[in-house]
């Protein structure tokens, strides 16, 4: 089980914006609100507590099968470059990446490095970006297994959450893709 | 409000945040938001804002949790205009 998530900090800036009123207040619990306020680059601190939420429901939605839009629910706190996220009796161990050009969180039930691989596009459209992070991940995880290509097939549950099978196996894999980044993950089922 | 109108005012709120143009083209009430249109998850909150906005309404979390395509949220703006 694994959920990641990439933010582009350009495209944040120009598509999005956190100052909006009442912005914070759907996507931030008080507690949340006040880290955003207090930090050195709130701006930074917003993006960070997203990308964390949205790699928690990524996991979260791998243990129990659903759709839903509840970000605020999903709880965040923060050490360092770590973090726990909690929703009802859930939570898990995030590990961010923090660059001048995105913003990377991925998301594990237990403590974990940061697996996640990066994909920067030359194109903007988000078919070829979701393809083109897709025959990414296959080719590593080709590479991995050493198994060919045509042996790893995608797919997507009806609550639209991705694996893949290698015969009879199957792999948790994450993709996320925003802006020009895309970032994919997987676990090595045992 | 008549679901036509509401529709309409639907589309041109989520216009600036789809990445789909032919999903957009054929809107329905069948439409999801992120499978469809291929609304980023970061500008979900962006529409629930706007629907806040245009129909002078308050959405809470639980309204918020089935706002992922355009069935679900006719019905909660349509039970929260009926609220006023």
């Amino acid at each position: 089980m694994i959920g990641n998530d990439i933010v582009d900090i350009a495209e944040a800036k120009l598509k999005s914006n956190w100052q909006r009123p009442r912005f914070l207040d759907k996507l931030f619990t008080l507690k949340e609100q006040l880290i955003i306020k207090n930090s050195e680059n709130s701006f930074y601190m917003v993006w960070r507590l997203w990308s964390m939420k949205e790699a928690a429901y990524k996991l979260y939605t791998q243990l129990n099968p659903s759709r839903f839009y509840n970000p605020k629910a999903f709880e965040c706190k923060i050490e360092d470059t770590n973090g726990i996220v909690s929703y009802k009796g859930f939570s898990c161990y995030i590990k961010t990446k923090i660059t001048s050009n995105y913003i990377l969180s991925e998301a594990r039930l237990k403590e974990n490095r940061m697996t996640s691989e990066l994909t920067s596009f030359d194109s903007m459209d988000s078919k070829y970006q979701s393809e083109s992070l897709k025959i990414n991940l296959i080719d590593r995880l080709s590479k991995t297994y050493n198994i060919s290509t045509s042996k790893l097939k995608f797919s997507k549950s009806n609550f639209g959450i991705p694996t893949v099978n290698i015969n009879s196996k199957t792999i948790n894999v994450s993709l996320s893709h925003h802006g020009n980044f895309g970032a994919f993950a997987f676990t090595i089922p045992v | 409000m008549k679901n036509e109108k509401l529709i309409t005012k639907l589309k041109a709120i989520v216009a600036p945040y789809i990445q789909n143009e032919d999903a957009f083209k054929n809107l329905s009430e069948d439409t999801d938001f992120v499978n469809d249109l291929q609304i980023n998850s970061a500008n979900l909150v962006d529409i629930i804002l706007d629907v806040e906005d245009e129909f002078d309404i308050r959405l809470e979390n639980e309204d918020m949790e089935k706002m992922l395509d355009v069935k679900s949220t006719m019905a909660i703006i349509n039970t929260k205009l009926l609220a006023k």
